[in-house]
């Protein structure tokens, strides 16, 4: 878990092209082309590498610039590649060279994950095709299947590189390296089951041989079997919630609360709000939410100190601390029940208009009593409600000197809303009248004038708030 | 259609709650704490005041004389100098180093000597906040006068306090309240007997503001006798937090959850008011609970209580007291629910 860990597949990155594994002809193609360019003009001046993923295409590219000595200009999926953005790069593509700046290589990464049919991307191939044209630097390609009609123009102004797809000795070998190098002892039977599950991909198996090895302390077919089965798909939440709660170890625990996109706040909420399902002797009970309530603890600790490094302490002992919780009913947890939806979430989210209606009236309330809205909600509102309801008259005239709206009188009252809101509306109307009544005699004295003006200016504004304010002082 | 005389329609629009209505305006209006009143004369006397940290239990006046000692300073229209603000509502940093910064920096104008700055509840302000405080108050304390309030003036830091003259604000004493609630009742004309008022003193121990919400609301039910005090402050509490425990002793984990879970969405309250609440009815004797088992209560209670000061979720931890309550249940009726929920 924690930040600053490198993932094995950047560690283990080659370096060289001549560290590799089954690449060479690929290899000697992309080094033909390049002489070409540091010699004058080659005659395309992109390259298109294509080959499954994990077989080293973009390791490539990050290697060749550092033996050839380029700056790596790249873009990838994860950026805008809006004909804007692609315009911006093909500027500093085609820049001319300052005597002793650097060469360029420019890098447009997975171009087979553009968003092109109408989506953000749009426009993205002719401004690739541009870019080619006016570039003085090398313009690096990269996709899966580069045979889609939509690259056909890219593929005539490219030279095509193709990536075979790694065999499971290369792959064996790779992990085999990797294992010496962590000081791991490894089953070859594992990892030879990972390179064979890998189909080639590179990158997953060393995924895999460093899930294995964080997750079971060890490489051993029978934790590798375990392990990468599971590994295999993204779960349901009440699956996830499932087999943390069946877990037996605290990897097992720890392992099925990564398969699921849910965040750690959300999947709390999903395992709260079943936990009682599922556990049902109430000292083991007790011990479960004792644990979910320390994992809560540790998250109230990553936002005070701002360090990620407490979410680990949060994940074992939500998963598993909740798990390993059961001892009076051990078996209690292998149960099936019916797992539902937090009802909390959905209670926030059914609630969110009456629970701002009741924020904002307890917020005007308790600027009028000078007292903030928390002690509103819990000194004051209480009475006001068992005014509202029992007495109508005296409801209608404190709700019309506090200004309150009609939902917020029904909010206060739920037996006699309707009565006070007419009563409100009678008074109201009443109100006018008289402001009327007293601005047709006009000029009797000056306090009178200035009442009924202040009366009319309400009027106008539908409120009465700010004329109360000035009766008070 | 309904004819209002000009009198009747003041009459509606200063309907108010009592507790505003009746709030002293100036500092000769306040009943009791003689001794802190009389020190702020002598600050108005002289016009000039050091920053003031107002301490002591809620309903015992702090903020209302904050007010009154504003008006008495600057008349009339005082809020034009003062500036108020809650530190609940607003408590982090960014308000202090925006409204605060911005009023503090402001020129005064040349009839008074200085501005006002009011901060309620303020031991309720963060830890940042507070640090940022202490600089603007050295800075500009020509121009600039301090108000804090606090129920706990421990929450606020030392070199704040080291700061401020210290006022402490004690409980209101019976004679003062039942004075006071007597006299509301003849200005409103309200019919009420002595034995009401003393049971709302009783009641609200020492706090104006319950004491007269209470009447307030007794009257709105007919009138103030001891029989409509007892049925308003009934009402007024949630008996959903006793219900609540009651059904978590009885096993019923899920029902008890649920009965939580409105209580804080249709009350609002806080998970903190809560446990407060749940910490008095166990103490109390309505509910049936040997006395080691309150006692070991008393220790988790309080756990809970300081995780929820510490930031945490309200409705887990408050879960996880629900689930103790199922397994002290559990001892205590000697048959174990077989089946929590369902």
């Amino acid at each position: 878990m924690s930040v600053s860990k490198i993932p094995w597949v950047i560690k283990y990155r080659p370096r060289k092209l001549s560290e590799f594994v089954n690449q060479e002809e690929a290899i000697e193609k992309i080094k033909d082309w390049i002489k070409k360019w540091l010699s004058g003009k080659p005659e395309r001046k992109a390259a298109l590498f294509h080959g499954p993923p994990g077989s080293g295409k973009t390791s490539i590219v990050e290697a060749l610039c550092r033996e050839y000595g380029f700056q790596l200009i790249e873009m990838n999926a994860s950026d805008y590649r809006r004909e804007q953005d692609i315009e911006r790069v093909a500027k500093l593509a085609s820049a001319q060279r300052g005597l002793f700046a650097n060469r360029r290589i420019i890098l447009l990464d997975e171009i087979d994950g553009l968003a092109l049919a109408g989506g953000a991307d749009a426009g993205a191939i002719e401004a690739i095709v541009e870019l080619i044209e006016t570039t003085r630097n090398p313009v690096i390609m990269t996709a899966n299947n580069p045979w889609d009609l939509t690259f056909k123009t890219l593929r005539d102004h490219s030279v095509m590189i193709e990536f075979k797809r790694l065999d499971k000795r290369d792959v064996l070998e790779v992990l085999r390296r990797i294992c010496a190098a962590e000081k791991l002892s490894c089953d070859e039977k594992a990892l030879s089951f990972i390179a064979e599950r890998s189909e080639g991909d590179l990158r997953s198996a060393i995924n895999d041989l460093e899930a294995v090895a964080e997750g079971g302390g060890e490489v051993t077919e029978e934790i590798a079997r375990q392990l990468l089965r599971a590994r295999d798909r993204i779960l349901e939440p009440f699956e996830v919630v499932r087999k943390i709660f069946w877990s037996k170890y605290v990897w097992q625990a720890k392992l099925n609360a990564t398969q699921t996109d849910l965040d750690p706040d959300t999947m709390m909420e999903w395992i709260n709000e079943n936990l009682p399902r599922q556990i049902t002797d109430p000292e083991d009970l007790w011990r479960a939410y004792e644990a979910l309530a320390k994992a809560d603890v540790y998250r109230g600790r990553i936002v005070r100190t701002g360090s990620w490094d407490f979410l680990a302490y949060t994940i074992e002992l939500m998963t598993a601390g909740v798990a390993l919780a059961p001892k009076n009913d051990p078996k209690s947890k292998f149960r099936w029940v019916k797992y539902q939806f937090p009802e909390k979430i959905r209670l926030m989210s059914q609630t969110r208009e009456y629970r701002a209606l009741r924020d904002s009236m307890a917020s005007i309330i308790g600027e009028r009593i000078h007292a903030s809205k928390a002690k509103v909600l819990k000194d004051v509102l209480p009475y006001i409600r068992v005014i509202f309801e029992n007495n109508v008259e005296v409801a209608a005239k404190i709700a019309i000197s506090l200004n309150l709206t009609d939902p917020m009188i029904k909010y206060l009252s739920q037996s006699k809303g309707d009565e006070i809101i007419a009563r409100v509306k009678e008074l109201r109307k009443a109100i006018r009248a008289e402001a009327r009544k007293t601005e047709s005699k006009k000029g009797e004295t000056q306090k009178n004038t200035k009442k009924s003006e202040e009366i009319k200016k309400q009027q106008v504004k539908g409120g009465l708030d700010s004329f109360t304010k000035k009766t008070r002082f | 259609m309904l004819d209002l005389s000009e009198e009747e329609v003041s009459r509606i629009l200063a309907e108010l709650l009592w507790t505003e209505k009746y709030r002293p305006k100036t500092l000769d209006e306040v009943v009791n704490q003689k001794e802190v009143v009389t020190r702020l004369k002598q600050f108005i006397k002289e016009r000039n005041t050091p920053h003031l940290l107002f301490a002591g239990p809620p309903g015992t006046g702090k903020t209302t004389v904050a007010h009154a000692f504003a008006h008495d300073l600057y008349g009339g229209d005082y809020r034009l100098y003062l500036l108020e603000l809650n530190a609940s509502d607003e408590r982090g940093i960014d308000v202090i180093r925006t409204k605060v910064k911005e009023f503090a920096r402001t020129k005064t104008p040349g009839n008074v000597p200085f501005k006002l700055i009011l901060l309620d509840e303020s031991d309720n302000m963060t830890a940042d906040a507070q640090q940022a405080l202490r600089r603007l108050m050295e800075m500009y304390v020509v121009a600039t006068r301090f108000i804090l309030v606090a129920n706990y003036p421990s929450k606020i830091i030392e070199p704040i306090q080291s700061r401020c003259a210290v006022f402490r604000f004690v409980p209101l004493n019976r004679e003062d309240v039942v004075g006071r609630l007597s006299w509301i009742c003849g200005k409103e004309g309200v019919k009420c007997n002595q034995d009401a008022l003393n049971t709302i003193y009783d009641l609200s121990e020492g706090d104006m503001r319950k004491a007269i919400n209470i009447l307030q609301t007794a009257a709105a039910l007919g009138e103030v006798s001891v029989s409509n005090v007892y049925k308003v402050v009934g009402l007024a509490h949630p008996k959903e937090i006793k219900e609540m425990i009651k059904t978590a002793l009885s096993g019923d984990f899920i029902k008890a959850r649920n009965i939580l879970r409105s209580l804080m969405v249709t009350y609002g309250l806080s998970g903190i008011d809560i446990i407060k609440q749940i910490h008095k009815e166990i103490t109390s004797s309505d509910i049936d609970l040997p006395e080691e088992a309150k006692v070991e209560l008393a220790d988790y209670v309080g756990e809970i209580q300081f995780r929820l000061v510490e930031g945490a979720d309200e409705e887990i931890q408050l879960d996880a007291l629900l689930a103790r309550l199922v397994v002290l249940g559990k001892k205590i009726v000697g048959v174990a629910p077989k089946r929590v929920g369902k």
